[in-house]
């Protein structure tokens, strides 16, 4: 059960790359259909409030630096989603900076939304559920669970991009599995 | 009432490094793996499902600031992805600047600089050359921005963008004004291009607005840059990794992020 998303353009990725950096604005949306969906789970997750948002600014900011850009399927999506992280932590510090806005609604950027356990149960778990799932983490382990496997980043790439070191993103990996699956165990999800 | 980051009501389940390693893989699970492990692979599978079609959405945006950014007509012009692409390293804006400039040389400099330009530099100046109007950001100037400004259409960009920038966030504001851009042909020829645009069922010349002055698109007082959205400076991020987040010019500093990318160092 393989993803959908992740390497999929494998092997022609640095052909379609070339001919995006030269103009081609096929190849540029291809590039943008196989990312956009990964970035946005990702982004509802850590930006909740504004994921939609800072993802056009992720890719505004792309579109700038993208003759500029040079690496490989795995070195794009590290770009990528450290832009979007960036942005998102911009969007999270212009929202606090905000006086009308109330704390609770500065703070969920990086705050799990928790749905009932009976939501979770009764629906089936759709994405959107799953990445809900994900949300009740503790932040750093939500984000190392949505970079390997929404993003499809490495440990290593994921620790660089993150600023931590490989053995503490392996060992959040892990605890926010076994998180996971004591969470649906409790709720007795079964599928 | 349950605690749901770390449920006690049952014991949370053992994960070995062959299943952690099939969990994020999104791969079969090994045959010893414990069966509390077979939801959240469910629930894994589901984080990489297929695109919904929501999450499709706002391609235009960007394709349009896309545009704006490497040029509408060139772009158009180009023949899909293929096989004889594939080798072929990414051409640096440096060298499309230096294929324009063989273009607008005589027969004899252009024979000389070709000599001594690489081979993508080649192509691309016969790229371009066999285009129509390969010069073409001046020929989209004011005068003929204003034929473009077509009753609805031109409309309904001018009143998006006068509500995003009285309302609407950076990331809207950045989007609306990239996409009237890429109508008008250039940032520069904003002003010109709203000063026509005419409700829809109007014809320019009914439009209550006065008619423009001739030269007005030369400095669009008011209007921001299309790419100032992004504030990043003075924002450190907490795990800093020493590059800027955004670069205004990022060709001549080809390093888009702080991220050096493992197998392709050199640039």
């Amino acid at each position: 059960m393989a993803g959908i998303l992740g390497a999929v353009i494998g092997q022609g990725f640095e052909s379609v790359l070339a001919a995006a950096q030269e103009g081609s604005e096929v190849a540029f949306s291809r590039l943008w259909r196989d990312s956009n969906p990964a970035l946005l789970r990702y982004l509802r997750v850590i930006a909740p409030q504004a994921a939609e948002d800072v993802a056009a600014e992720t890719w505004l900011q792309v579109v700038r630096g993208l003759a500029g850009f040079r690496g490989d399927e795995q070195g794009w999506r590290a770009w990528l989603f450290t832009t979007a992280r960036r942005r998102a932590i911009d969007e999270a510090r212009r929202r606090s900076r905000r006086p009308e806005k109330a704390i609770e609604e500065t703070l969920p950027g990086w705050l799990p939304t928790a749905p009932d356990t009976a939501d979770l149960a009764l629906e089936q778990i759709g994405t959107r559920s799953a990445l809900s799932l994900v949300a009740r983490l503790p932040p750093h382990q939500a984000e190392v669970i949505l970079l390997r496997v929404v993003a499809g980043l490495d440990n290593q790439t994921v620790a660089r991009l993150l600023g931590r070191s490989p053995g503490s993103v392996r060992v959040a990996a892990h605890r926010g599995m076994r998180t996971m699956a004591g969470i649906l165990a409790d709720a007795d999800v079964t599928l | 009432m349950p605690n749901f980051l770390w449920p006690g009501h049952r014991d949370v389940p053992m994960i070995g490094d062959t299943s952690l390693a099939a969990l994020l893989a999104g791969t079969e699970l090994p045959p010893g793996a414990v069966s509390e492990l077979r939801p959240l692979a469910e629930a894994l599978a589901e984080l990489r499902a297929r695109p919904a079609s929501d999450e499709l959405e706002g391609e235009a945006e960007t394709l349009a600031a896309f545009r704006d950014q490497f040029g509408a007509p060139r772009m158009a012009r180009r023949p899909p992805v293929g096989k004889a692409r594939s080798r072929r390293r990414p051409l640096p804006v440096k060298a499309a600047a230096a294929a324009a400039a063989v273009l607008s040389l005589g027969g004899i400099a252009t024979a000389a600089y070709a000599g001594a330009l690489p081979a993508t530099v080649q192509r691309f100046a016969h790229d371009i050359a066999g285009a129509p109007a390969p010069g073409s950001q001046p020929a989209l100037a004011p005068a003929s921005a204003h034929p473009a400004a077509t009753g609805g259409r031109a409309y309904g960009l001018c009143t998006a963008w006068a509500h995003a920038k009285a309302h609407g966030t950076a990331a809207q504001r950045a989007v609306a004004f990239s996409t009237l851009a890429a109508a008008a042909g250039g940032a520069g020829n904003v002003t010109a291009y709203c000063a026509t645009a005419a409700p829809p069922g109007m014809s320019p010349s009914q439009s209550p607005q006065p008619s423009p002055a001739p030269h007005a698109t030369g400095k669009p007082s008011g209007l921001p840059a299309p790419h100032a959205s992004g504030k990043p400076t003075g924002l450190p991020s907490p795990h800093g990794t020493g590059a800027p987040t955004v670069r205004p010019t990022p060709h001549s500093t080809g390093k888009p992020s702080g991220l050096p990318t493992p197998r392709h160092s050199g640039h």
